[in-house]
């Protein structure tokens, strides 16, 4: 085996997603199953292939109510199946994928299914509003105990502080960051599954509510229900799949100090994860075909386009003025599917690699980007960060 | 304005010299004994030497807006908004940033290189949480 590129010993074989909605009246249990189901179909495989389970989040670190839809146990007695390998991640090792594809390549199991689900917006709903961060605990632990209490109850507070650097640093302004969520909302009208299909306007994005500046309602992710299932197969087990799907690289690094509050340079975040990536692979940024890189915040994908070298530190603003390079038809096609901005937030990068997936495999319909044959899909960005590519098989 | 909505910390072995000096009015961070690094939030190890022989001192002002953000979602029922969430780093005290919120000046005039002064208000659950105040304007400057 070459030890040194390992995750090309596993591929993805499936995706697969539950419906997806601002609210879905069902379980979280029920779209789980929906989505593993669909998933495992898309890779030509039967229940009884699946010998692993993953999910996500692993620690049951579940700040806000409809953080965690399905419990993995329940899931594998609900599938009745036997599994030689389970796995709760932490938000990173950064990719869905990334324990299963070590799992499978080193022959812990042949077919993993990882999965996440999210109910968060019906929790928003049944709350009145989206909950406050924390609010399913008495006490701020780990490293919320030195936000919450201050009342900065959301993600959102904790990472506006680097967008409000980066764009002092670099003179960047909303309206340059804006394109970012219009094109994404462009992309999302092409997507039958997206949560936001109306189309928004540079005037509709500086005209939204400021949530914690420098960061507006239309630079958040929106809440959501859905699930996302992802089969990690085996690379051997390619002649029984439908349509596989390479790991070409993978890499997940933290270089920093691993806190929203004390990572030390705020204008540069992942780029120890870039470098990792592209270490592994022969290919370079001019490659890439199309880029799903995680949104959970606009700010969040500036970083990722700086550290994955597809533009230099402080161009991402000229990189995606104008929209035209991140368009369908664009140099570097981004979050084709609508991304979390407007699709929804699956989290977790989930949403990004099943269309990563569809989009190397050329089944993402009404808007599959011509010719695609490498992906990059990215999670996080602050000091968790991975990122991968993509090949066609 | 009132900043007594929110979660309350969770006090561990690590961060209750901290929270306790909070309620003082003083400012609490890790050093060690063998290197003199400092660090906060306290580890309970030097982050720098590995060393576990730490103690506990005071950080006094100026310190300077690290970065900012103004928050104007109402989170929970009473939160008082908008309000100015303030990165403070001190030149004496590399290794050492502080969140807290940022008083007396408007929300909307916080700007990154501010300087501001060491304090504390009453917070959540009678903790009292980082709340530093921004110098007249002669010296932000």
């Amino acid at each position: 085996m070459d030890k040194l590129r390992v995750e090309r010993h596993a591929v993805i074989s499936g995706v697969g997603q539950s419906q997806i909605g601002r609210q879905v009246d069902r379980s979280g249990f029920q779209l789980t199953l929906d989505a593993i189901l669909a998933a495992i179909d898309d890779a030509g495989l039967t229940v009884a292939d699946v010998d692993g389970l993953a999910i996500f989040p692993g620690g049951g670190n579940a700040n806000v109510p409809g953080y965690s839809g399905a419990n993995l146990y329940e899931i594998q007695d609900a599938l009745g199946i036997t599994t030689s390998f389970r796995c709760g991640q932490v938000e990173g090792a950064s990719l869905p994928f990334y324990g299963p594809a070590l799992a499978v390549a080193t022959g812990q199991a042949r077919h993993v299914v990882v999965f996440r689900t999210v109910k968060e917006g019906s929790a928003a709903r049944n709350a009145g509003g989206r909950p406050a961060y924390g609010s399913t605990k008495p006490l701020a632990e780990g490293p919320m105990a030195w936000w919450l209490p201050l009342g900065a109850l959301s993600p959102v507070c904790h990472v506006a502080p680097y967008a409000t650097r980066y764009m002092h640093e670099y003179g960047v302004t909303r309206e340059q960051l804006g394109w970012i969520p219009v094109v994404q909302r462009a992309h999302a009208a092409l997507n039958p599954a997206a949560v936001y299909r109306k189309p928004l306007s540079m005037e509709d994005y500086l005209g939204a509510r400021m949530i914690s500046s420098p960061i507006c309602l239309y630079d958040c992710d929106v809440p959501a229900d859905g699930s996302t299932a992802i089969v990690v197969s085996a690379a051997e087990t390619a002649q029984d799949l439908r349509a596989p799907v390479r790991i070409e690289a993978m890499a997940g690094v933290i270089d920093g100090r691993p806190s929203w509050d004390q990572w030390q340079d705020m204008t540069r975040v992942g780029y120890a994860t870039g470098k990792a990536l592209w270490s592994r692979t022969d290919l370079r940024p001019a490659d890439v075909d199309v880029a799903q890189l995680y949104d959970g915040f606009t700010i969040e994908v500036v970083w990722w386009l700086e550290a994955l070298g597809f533009c230099e530190p402080g161009a991402a603003a000229d990189f995606v003025a104008g929209g035209t390079r991140i368009a369908l038809d664009g140099e570097l096609p981004l979050n084709t599917w609508g991304g979390q901005l407007s699709g929804g937030r699956l989290h977790a990068a989930f949403g990004h690699t099943a269309e990563a997936v569809r989009q190397v495999r050329g089944e993402a319909l009404g808007r599959q980007v011509a010719g695609a044959e490498v992906a990059v899909v990215s999670n996080v960005g602050g000091y968790e960060a991975g990122a991968a590519l993509l090949t066609k098989f | 304005m009132d900043a007594t909505v929110g979660i309350p910390p969770a006090v561990t072995e690590e961060t209750a010299p901290f929270w306790d000096a909070a309620r003082e009015g003083r400012l609490l961070v890790q050093k060690c004994e063998a290197c003199e690094a400092e660090c906060f939030p306290p580890r309970a190890m030097c982050r720098l030497c590995r060393c576990r022989d730490i103690r506990f001192v005071e950080v006094v002002g100026p310190g300077q807006v690290y970065s900012f953000t103004v928050n104007h979602q109402r989170w929970l029922p009473g939160l008082q908004v908008p309000f100015a969430i303030v990165l403070v780093e001190f030149a004496k005290h590399p290794g050492v940033r502080v969140v807290g919120r940022l008083r007396g000046c408007e929300a909307e005039a916080v700007k990154i290189g501010m300087k501001v002064d060491v304090g504390f208000e009453p917070g959540p659950d009678g903790f009292a949480i980082p709340s530093f105040i921004a110098r007249s304007d002669s010296d932000n400057e």
